[in-house]
Order: structure tokens, then C-alpha cells, then sequence
């Protein structure tokens, strides 16, 4: 799903946790002590009780993945297959267009994660800082573009990206989702929390507008352009039905679509659950391994992002 | 800088970027080609687009081409499609179609209307070779647009080791609807179930014309789907569902009856020719037999299926094209593939040698003297599609409401 | 001295000319991309929609002509399939999105007051496992849904260890209402509701629920997003002021009364952002369906993105595809500004009382 932000510089959150008020006043009534306590260890179970239902599916996802077919269909509970089989993996990655796949998701997530940072930087830089013909007007048309709900937009891309002539090809698959208003808003108001000082004393010193942005603005810039690759990566690697529109050559297919056919078209004739939870498993790798390295700043930015 | 001004200036600016694509680099729709310049030079590499039923005929197709090119000289790709209708259409729609495809029956009449179908078939020189009724399936206005490839009739496949587990014998192989309603009943035990076949009317509407009824009348224009033979024929499937000794291959957890039949869940099923590759291929321990499909109140009774070899107007070398269509529907080209995945071929010349060389396909052969095919005028696959939707609450439903319901849906299609 | 006004007018004007040129060319790429793959398909569509195109050549050429509204009443009016299928698409993705909203919204509020909890251990770790759903892919997750709820699956292995014979989830078209009448004994539906139809769907349709399949779409639609969801409750949770939950703590507010008078109020934008982005988000499920199902079993889980996109791709009618994608449009704004007209701050006595912020001496009133 995509994240929409709108007016909020990045935020940790969690550093900006409220002053403690029980530091500065008397604690309560005796008895309210003692409550937190008992509350605390429901909350407690209750918690992992939650957090078993949420990570118990990826952990039989891959448990299966390693199961043979028939055990598969006859134990899919059990979280250690009773015989440890990489048929599925074997036949993924030989025996299938899989690698192939997962070569077009990178080059396409790739190119689209250094094209956004790039348009993104600078079209929320003029929009924060440059003083231009028209600005409000862009801001005004960004924002409605915002509001145009994505899959209304299948077909006529379909027709657009035809028209245009870059059907099929890598072109058609990455210029597309290169700008998204989302990302220039992020930077726009990134730059519009640095303090303007900088800029003006390198104005001061005879920068012009350009060397500003690229001596001064952009090292500073590298926190914003982190969420930026983060969200950007994470947006077009899992991009499902844009791919679906822009090619149909089996050769510029990604591991969304590869995988959604497996599951889904005359490919799947027979219900090979391994096969497909594999592929399922290691197209989330990627993506998870982002996810835990930068954890904290995701999630932050997430929040401070979305937030009216 | 009044906001007016900027307005106007950004407007201007859109517009003109706008215009600037609109005319921009190379128009992707390129300008429809012409039918009947089949006979112009083209020239580069052919891409086939096949939806295969197994690996069986994906391999026998991708070594016949394989085969072809290195004679011609010209290369030719093979690409099994994931789901063929979306991408035929998304390949016309775009202007980069493939070059020879498979286009079924109903299918055919869509792609025919919208100029995406070169008709290519009064060229071919085995053009009189075609049975008459498949050629006739694959003609509009008089002109036949392309050749059939093959043909299948649905027949009863029965698991002998269970048939005879079961103590049934050869006089038990049911000939009437009580005799099938027996053998399932008896067939049904524990795990597996008598009868399994895939939710929809390309498997279910073989009851139909064993009752008497058909889905439009002879001449195509009336829609004939609610007669009382085809509420009778529906509501014996209905019955067959509820005193389970049959169930729907989706209900097994089977993507198609031929798995549900391979993987033991079931003891007969209800499909056409090409199960006898996916099961050498994916269950080569299953034995079976395949009959004739029983008869009904009114006699025998089956459907047909066929595809022909269509090329795309928009190809881009067609005299190719057409050589390795040729080809392809060659008796000796026919004959292999029926040894590979089990389809008859769709020339007459070729009959005789395969009556010889498959004796255990006879009943697959017999049914093409009663069979029916599935309505082929525009829309009428949509409604198939809605019929398919309704038979999935079979169980719980009256057959005369649903077919009433798909009856008005048809005769408003043919009315168009 | 003299000199330095007038440098410093022509640096102002020259900077301004050069920071416009500069301006532009810094935001022209975006907004070329943004024109040509947003705006100008809106555009394109809008014409599609209005003409007979059939899919081959250009919509622009003159083979294709202007039919005016004929696609919109065939979808809304014209009494076949195509409006059939409409309504059909319109009720699934209606009772999906009346399901999914409320239970994201409060399950995420639920996980975001659990873990916010200050004296909790490990809270890393649980918001990790919270949101990880959220960052997988649609695709990945569908397949492992289709496999977690197959006949024989997890989900009926569970629940048989309790007793109960869950059903062949993705398998079954039967509306989770309907089967509820029948447990009630309602087995044919009443005449009136039978009789009368809407969109080309009978009224006992419309009422028969989200299908079995369609509650699994719903599961999984809770699951991956109430982590996103979560996240922003907890940033507006710890944005809370703590004085203020003292203040009601020291009135005799017990936990659950702070709660509903001071915590929820105060989280009425992130609500209203939660719930707005849940609207838009289910009203255009399209990947879990492409997928998944395709619309099976029965059309249970067809959905008008879906809908518009199969009318176009498979069935080769562009102009009644590209209309149903407006359609959708029209319905999702209409949805947001509806909610938006409910949840909207009022301006009168009840805003006052609510929210006082305490005056710097201290004192609460």
C-alpha cells in the first residue's frame, strides 16, 4: 500500500517521548501502584499471544518451503518438515525463470531507487526553497495528483505508456514510478526544517543557486534520501500491477508478476504449495533485510510521514 | 506575478507538454496493417504463444518448432502463456502481438471482429484436409481464418485399480446415468471420492446434450439454455453432488480434475484427450482406462474442443508464420503431438493412422460423432463465465433458476 | 556606500531570475513524469471511456468513435452482465471495506496502546513483529494466505483442534450473512428481497455478507496493514501531553474512563488519517485478487478494480473498463468526503469542554 505524507518534518519519535510527570509530582493513591503491576502481566501475554498469530505464517512459510509436496498437503501445521527437502529451491532456481525475475526486480528497483532520490531531491528543494513562477500551482496540482487512486490508473497507463512507445521494455517498466509526489513531499519538508541561516550565509559568501544545493544543502540531505532509497525500494519491489500493464514479454518479468503467475495462471495446473511458498519466502527476503537493518528509521519515518 | 498569470503560464506549459507526447517519439499504436497482405515480404523472428495443459505439451510443441526453424532457417521462440486471454489481448491491444497463438473457439469470434486475426486458411494447402465442423467453428463471412490444430472430446477416464477394489467388473462400466450414479456410489469410500471433475460448464455441459438439450439452436440465433432437458441433465449433476459421490476437483483441493484423478482423490473423472500427457508425465502410476461417456434419457452425448493456429494481423513476418503452421498441422506433425499429450488430429487424412496407432483412445475418437461444442458467438464466453460462477452453489441451488437466469443473459448476447 | 543599494537590487533580481530558471528545471522532471503518467492517462482514459475503441490501433484514430454515455449505462443501467457484474463487484468490495476498516483501525489502535506501555520490556521487538506484515509484498503474502487456508490447511487444522470444521476458505462463495440465516433456519430468501434488484443484484444478494472467501481477503487485509496503522497511533499516542493524563489521573479518572475522554479525543486526527488511508486502500484491492482468485469462486471476490481491469485486458472492452475505473474513482472520493463530514471537528460547546489546555500557573479548569 502506498504511504501518502503530507506536512511533517521526520521525527524520531521515540526521542521525543513526554517528560516524565510523575517525576515532578507525588505518586498517586497507594492502591493505583499496584494495579500497573497486575495490568502489566495480561498485557504481557496478551502481547505475545498477538505476536505469535503475526509471526507464526512466515515461519510455516518457510518451514514448508522445505517440505515435499505430499507432506505439505498432509502436515502443514508442523514447523520441521519430517523430511528436509530443497526440491522446491532446486526447481525454482534450475528449472524456472526465477533467477531471471529476480535480475528484473533489482535492475528495475535499482534504476527507480536512484531516479527518485534524484528528481525527488531537487523537485523538493525548488518546491522548499526556490522562489519560481508557478510554485503554488505545482504544489496545489502534487497534492491532487496525491488524491488520484492508483488503480484507477491501469488502464490509461497501459494506453499512455503505448502511446509513448516505450511498451515492453525497461523504459516503460521504470520511467513511470520514477516520480511519486509522496517522496517530493518528504523532501520539501526535510528541507524546509533546515535552518535557512546555512543557505543565506552561503548566498552571503556568492554561491549561486546551483552550488548551494549541491555543496551546502545536499550533504545534509543524506537522512531524507536514506527514507527516500528505503521507501522507494520497498515501493517498487513489491509494484505489482504497474508491471502487469507495461510488459508482456516474459523476459521483463519481475518477481511480483512471475510469482503472482505461478500462483494464479495455467502455470500453477496443480497445487505445488513448496514451489510457490519458496518463491514466496525469497522474494521477501530483500525486502525484509532492508526492513531490519533499518528498522528505526523506517518505522519513523512511517509515522512522521503520514501524520496530517 | 498576479496568481492569474502564474496559472495561465502553468496551464500553458501543460498543455504543451502534453501535446509535445501526444506527438512524441515513435507512436507505439502503429496504424493497424491491412488483412490480406499475408502474401507481403516480412522477415525476422516468429514468437509462438501456446496455453498448455502440462509439460507434456509445452515440450512437444517447443522440439516441433525447434524443429521447423532449424529447417527454415527462420528462429521461432515458444512462450507458454500464464493466462492466454489477457495476454492476446494485451498483446493486440498494444500492437506487439505474437506471432502464432492458440485461439479456442470461443475466443475466436472477439478477435475475429476486431481485425486482431489475419484469416490466413483459404491460402493453406491442406485447407480441404480440415474436418468440415472444425473448419466451420474457425470461419467467419466465408472465410476460414485459421486452421484447427487439433481436437479433444471429453470421455470418462476411470482408475482401474480402484474399479476393480472396488468388485467392479467390465459389465459395471456405466452405460446410462444410473449405471454412473452406481459406480460412483460404490467408488466412494473413505478418502476418495467416485466422481470428480472441474466446476465448470466445459466439463458439466457433457450432461447436456445427453438429455437432449444444447446451449443455442441449431441456426445460433436462439438461446435454448433453460430447456427442460438441460434443468434435467443439471439437476442429475446437482444430485450426483449431494449424495457425494461426485465433487467439484476445486473442493479436493485439485486445481483441474486430472489432478484430482492423478493424486488418488477420486476414482473416474470427466476430461478431454489431453489427460493422457499430463498423466504419463506427472502420474505415471496411475492406471486407467477411458470410456465413453454414458448416455442419457436421449442418447449420447460429449462435448468438443479445438484451437486452431492463429496469426496476428499485426505480425510482423507472416509468409513465416504461415510455413510453420504448415507445418504444425501436418499429419505427420498431428500424429506426434497426439502420441505426446494425447489430442486427435484435426485432418481427416490423418485419421486412419491414429484409429492403428491409439486403440485406446476409441472412445475419445466415438465422441466426436455426437459431440457438441460450447456456443462460439461474441459475449457468449462471458456468459459461459457467469454459468461457470452460478455452478459453484450447485449444491445449494435450483438448476431451473440458474439456467433461467443465463437464458436471458444468452439471448440478450445472440440478440446483439 | 552609495554602490552597495544598487549591487545589492541587481543581485536580488538577477538571483530571482536565476533561482526561477533554476526553480524550474529542478521541478521539471517530476512534473514531466508526473504529467505524462498521471494526468495525461486521466485524460486518455476519460476519452476511452466515451468511445467504442476495441482495442487495436490507436483510440485517437478515426476508426473510433464517440458513443457519449453508452459505456457508463451499460455498467450502471443497461440490465446484462456487465451491470451485473457491477453490483456483483460493487457489494464485495462494499462489505469488504465495512469489514476492514473498522477492524484495522481498532486492532492497530489496540497493538499501539499495548505497546506504548512505558514499562514495557522488549517493546522493539513486538513493534517489529507488528509491522512486518506490512512490509512484505501483496504477492508473497497472498500465496502464503491461498496456503494457509486451502481445504486442508492450517487455518482448518486449528481450528479442528478446537472442534470446529472450518470451511474450504477461497473455495466458497457462500455470504457469511446468508449462512447465518441458515443457521437461523432462513433457508430460500423471502419473496420480497428475492423480487427486487439493484444493479442487477437481487436485495437477498446484496444482503448475503461478505463470501468465505471474501472474509479470508478480509483477514489478510487486517493483517498486513495494522501494522502501518499501529505505528501512527504510537507516534500520536507519545505526542500526547503526559500532564494532561495526569491531570485526569489526579481528577479520579480510572484507566479505561482517561481513555475514552482524554486519549481518544486527542487521537482524532490520526484517526481520521487511519481511517481515510483504510478507505482509499480497500477500495482498490486489485493485486490480492490478480493474485489470488481472479474473482472466484462464483464472483465473490470480484472487485470493481479487478472488474475494470478484466473488462479491459480479457474481455476487450476498453471503453466500459476505463468507465468502471471512474466509477471507482467517483465512489472512493465520494467515501472520503463522507467521512469526512462525520468525523470533522465541531465547533461548539463539546470542543470547548474537551480540550483546555492548562493555563501556565498550573490548575486544570
Amino acid at each position: 500500500m502506498t504511504v501518502s505524507p503530507i506536512r511533517q518534518p521526520i521525527v524520531d519519535a521515540e526521542d521525543q517521548a513526554p517528560p516524565r510527570a510523575s517525576d515532578a509530582r507525588p505518586a498517586p493513591a497507594r492502591p493505583r501502584v499496584r494495579k500497573p503491576a497486575k495490568w502489566g502481566w495480561v498485557v504481557y501475554v496478551a502481547l505475545i499471544l498477538l505476536a505469535i498469530v503475526y509471526i507464526f505464517p512466515f515461519l510455516v512459510n518457510i518451514a514448508t518451503s522445505f517440505k515435499t509436496e505430499p507432506e505439505a498437503a498432509a502436515n502443514p501445521l508442523s514447523l520441521v518438515p519430517a523430511t528436509w527437502t530443497a526440491a522446491a529451491y532446486e526447481r525454482l532456481f534450475l528449472n524456472s525463470d526465477f533467477p531471471l525475475w529476480f535480475k528484473n526486480s533489482i535492475v528495475v528497483t535499482v534504476l527507480v531507487t536512484f531516479g527518485r532520490v534524484f528528481f525527488d531531491l531537487l523537485a523538493g528543494y525548488a518546491l522548499a526553497r526556490l522562489r519560481f513562477r508557478g510554485r503554488s500551482v505545482v504544489f496545489a496540482a502534487l497534492i491532487a495528483v496525491m488524491a488520484v487512486p492508483g488503480v484507477v490508473l491501469l488502464i490509461p497507463k497501459f494506453l499512455v505508456i503505448n502511446q509513448l512507445g516505450i511498451y515492453d521494455s525497461y523504459f516503460g517498466m521504470v520511467i513511470p514510478l520514477l516520480a511519486d509526489a509522496a517522496g517530493v513531499f518528504i523532501m520539501k519538508n526535510f528541507f524546509e526544517s533546515i535552518p535557512v541561516s546555512v543557505e543565506e550565509q552561503a548566498k552571503v559568501d556568492g554561491a549561486g543557486t546551483f552550488r548551494t544545493f549541491w555543496s551546502i544543502v545536499l550533504p545534509m540531505s543524506v537522512p531524507a534520501v536514506m527514507t527516500i532509497v528505503i521507501l522507494s525500494f520497498q515501493g517498487s519491489w513489491n509494484e505489482l500491477s504497474h508491471f502487469i500493464v507495461s510488459t508482456q514479454d516474459p523476459a521483463l518479468t519481475t518477481l511480483t508478476k512471475g510469482v503472482a503467475q505461478l500462483s494464479s495462471g495455467q502455470l500453477s495446473a496443480g497445487t505445488q504449495y513448496p514451489l510457490k511458498l519458496a518463491a514466496a519466502a525469497i522474494m521477501t527476503i530483500p525486502v525484509a533485510i532492508v526492513f531490519f537493518i533499518f528498522q528505526k528509521r523506517i518505522m519513523n519515518a512511517t509515522a512522521g510521514a503520514v501524520k496530517e | 506575478m498576479t496568481r492569474t498569470r502564474t496559472l495561465r503560464m502553468a496551464t500553458g506549459a501543460a498543455a504543451a507538454v502534453g501535446a509535445l507526447a501526444l506527438s512524441a517519439c515513435g507512436s507505439g499504436f502503429s496504424s493497424p496493417a491491412t488483412s490480406g497482405s499475408a502474401e507481403a515480404t516480412g522477415s525476422g523472428p516468429i514468437s509462438v504463444l501456446i496455453g498448455s495443459s502440462g509439460e507434456a505439451e509445452t515440450t512437444a510443441v517447443k522440439s516441433a518448432v525447434a524443429d521447423w526453424s532449424k529447417t527454415s532457417g527462420t528462429q521461432a521462440s515458444v512462450t507458454v502463456a500464464s493466462d492466454m486471454v489477457q495476454q492476446l489481448s494485451q498483446g493486440f491491444a498494444s500492437g506487439k502481438p505474437a506471432d502464432v497463438f492458440y485461439v479456442s473457439t470461443d475466443q475466436f469470434a472477439g478477435f475475429a471482429a476486431n481485425g486482431s486475426l489475419e484469416p490466413y486458411g483459404d491460402s493453406l494447402a491442406n485447407k480441404d484436409d480440415f474436418y468440415p465442423g472444425l473448419a466451420k467453428a474457425f470461419s467467419k463471412d466465408g472465410k476460414l481464418y485459421c486452421a484447427p490444430k487439433d481436437f479433444s472430446t471429453l470421455s470418462l477416464v476411470i482408475n482401474t485399480d480402484k474399479w476393480t477394489a472396488a468388485g467392479l467388473g467390465d459389465a459395471d462400466i456405466p452405460t446410462t446415468w444410473d449405471g454412473l450414479s452406481a459406480a460412483a456410489k460404490k467408488l466412494t469410500d473413505g478418502p476418495t471420492t467416485g466422481l470428480a471433475f472441474s466446476p465448470e460448464i466445459a466439463r458439466v455441459g457433457a450432461f447436456f446434450p445427453q438429455a437432449g438439450g444444447s446451449f443455442v439452436s441449431e441456426d445460433g440465433t436462439k438461446a435454448t439454455i433453460n430447456s427442460p432437458e438441460n434443468v434435467k441433465a443439471l439437476g442429475f449433476v446437482k444430485s450426483l453432488l449431494t449424495d457425494g459421490s461426485a465433487k467439484y476437483s476445486s473442493d479436493l483441493g485439485a486445481g483441474w480434475g486430472g489432478e484430482a484423478f492423478g493424486k488418488g482423490l477420486s476414482a473416474m473423472t470427466i476430461e478431454g484427450n489431453w489427460i493422457g500427457g499430463a498423466l504419463s508425465k506427472d502420474y505415471p502410476d496411475v492406471k486407467y482406462r477411458t470410456v465413453e461417456l454414458p448416455a442419457g434419457p436421449k442418447g449420447k452425448g460429449t462435448l468438443q474442443f479445438t484451437n486452431c493456429w492463429g496469426i496476428a494481423t499485426d505480425s510482423k513476418n507472416k509468409p513465416a508464420a504461415k510455413k510453420l503452421v504448415e507445418q504444425l498441422t501436418s499429419t505427420q506433425s498431428q500424429i506426434g503431438f497426439a502420441k505426446a499429450f494425447g489430442v486427435m488430429p484435426s485432418v481427416q487424412s490423418a485419421a486412419a493412422e491414429f484409429k492403428s496407432e491409439f486403440p485406446a483412445q476409441a472412445a475419445s475418437l466415438a465422441g466426436a460423432e455426437y459431440a457438441q461444442t460450447l456456443p462460439s458467438q461474441p459475449g457468449a464466453a462471458d456468459v459461459i463465465k457467469d454459468l461457470n460462477a452460478k455452478l459453484a452453489t450447485l449444491k445449494s441451488s435450483d438448476p431451473k433458476t440458474i439456467l433461467d437466469a443465463v437464458q436471458t443473459e444468452m439471448t440478450a448476447v445472440l440478440a446483439k | 556606500m552609495t554602490m552597495a543599494p544598487q549591487l545589492l537590487t541587481r543581485r536580488r533580481s538577477g538571483i530571482h531570475g536565476r533561482q526561477n530558471a533554476t526553480g524550474w528545471l529542478f521541478i521539471a522532471p517530476v512534473v514531466i513524469i508526473l504529467g505524462l503518467f498521471l494526468a495525461l492517462p486521466v485524460a486518455m482514459a476519460a476519452w476511452v471511456s466515451v468511445s467504442d475503441w476495441t482495442g487495436r490501433g490507436s483510440p485517437f484514430s478515426g476508426t473510433t468513435n464517440f458513443v457519449g454515455t453508452e459505456n457508463y449505462s451499460a455498467i450502471l443501467s443497461g440490465g446484462g452482465l456487465a451491470e451485473r457484474d457491477f453490483g456483483t463487484a460493487l457489494r464485495n468490495n462494499f462489505y469488504y471495506v465495512i469489514l476492514t476498516v473498522p477492524l484495522q483501525t481498532a486492532l492497530s489502535l489496540l497493538l499501539a496502546v499495548l505497546v506504548n506501555r512505558r514499562i514495557l520490556k522488549g517493546r522493539g521487538f513486538f513493534r517489529t513483529a507488528f509491522y512486518f506484515p506490512s512490509v512484505t509484498s501483496s504477492v508473497a503474502i497472498t500465496v502464503l494466505w491461498l496456503f494457509l487456508f486451502s481445504a486442508s490447511g492450517v487455518v482448518n487444522k486449528l481450528l479442528a483442534l478446537v472442534g470446529v470444521a472450518g470451511p474450504n476458505w477461497f473455495q466458497d462463495p457462500n455470504g457469511v450473512l446468508h449462512l447465518l440465516a441458515g443457521s437461523l433456519g432462513i433457508t430460500t430468501p423471502p419473496a420480497a428481497l428475492a423480487g427486487t434488484s439493484f444493479l442487477g443484484v437481487s436485495w437477498w444478494d446484496w444482503l448475503s455478507g461478505p463470501s468465505v472467501a471474501m472474509s479470508a481477503f478480509i483477514l489478510m487485509a487486517v493483517f498486513t496493514t495494522s501494522g502501518t496503522f499501529m505505528l501512527l497511533f504510537i507516534a500520536a499516542l507519545q505526542n500526547l501531553q503526559g500532564e494532561l493524563q495526569e491531570a485526569a489521573m489526579l481528577d479520579g479518572a480510572t484507566g479505561w474512563q482517561r481513555f475514552l475522554y482524554v486519549t481518544l479525543p486527542m487521537l482524532r486526527p490520526t484517526l481520521f488519517t487511519v481511517i481515510t488511508l483504510g478507505l482509499i486502500g480497500t477500495w482498490q484491492v486489485f493485486d490480492q485478487i490478480y493474485t489470488g482468485t481472479q474473482g472466484g469462486p462464483a464472483k465473490t471476490t470480484l472487485t470493481p478494480a479487478y472488474l475494470s481491469f478484466s473488462t479491459a485486458f480479457n474481455n476487450q472492452q476498453w471503453g466500459q473498463g476505463a468507465a468502471i475505473g471512474f466509477l471507482l474513482f467517483a465512489i472512493i472520493i465520494f467515501f472520503a468526503i463522507i467521512q469526512r463530514l462525520i468525523l470533522r471537528e465541531r465547533t461548539t460547546v463539546p470542543r470547548r469542554k474537551r480540550f483546555n489546555p492548562p493555563p501556565p500557573q498550573g490548575g486544570t479548569k
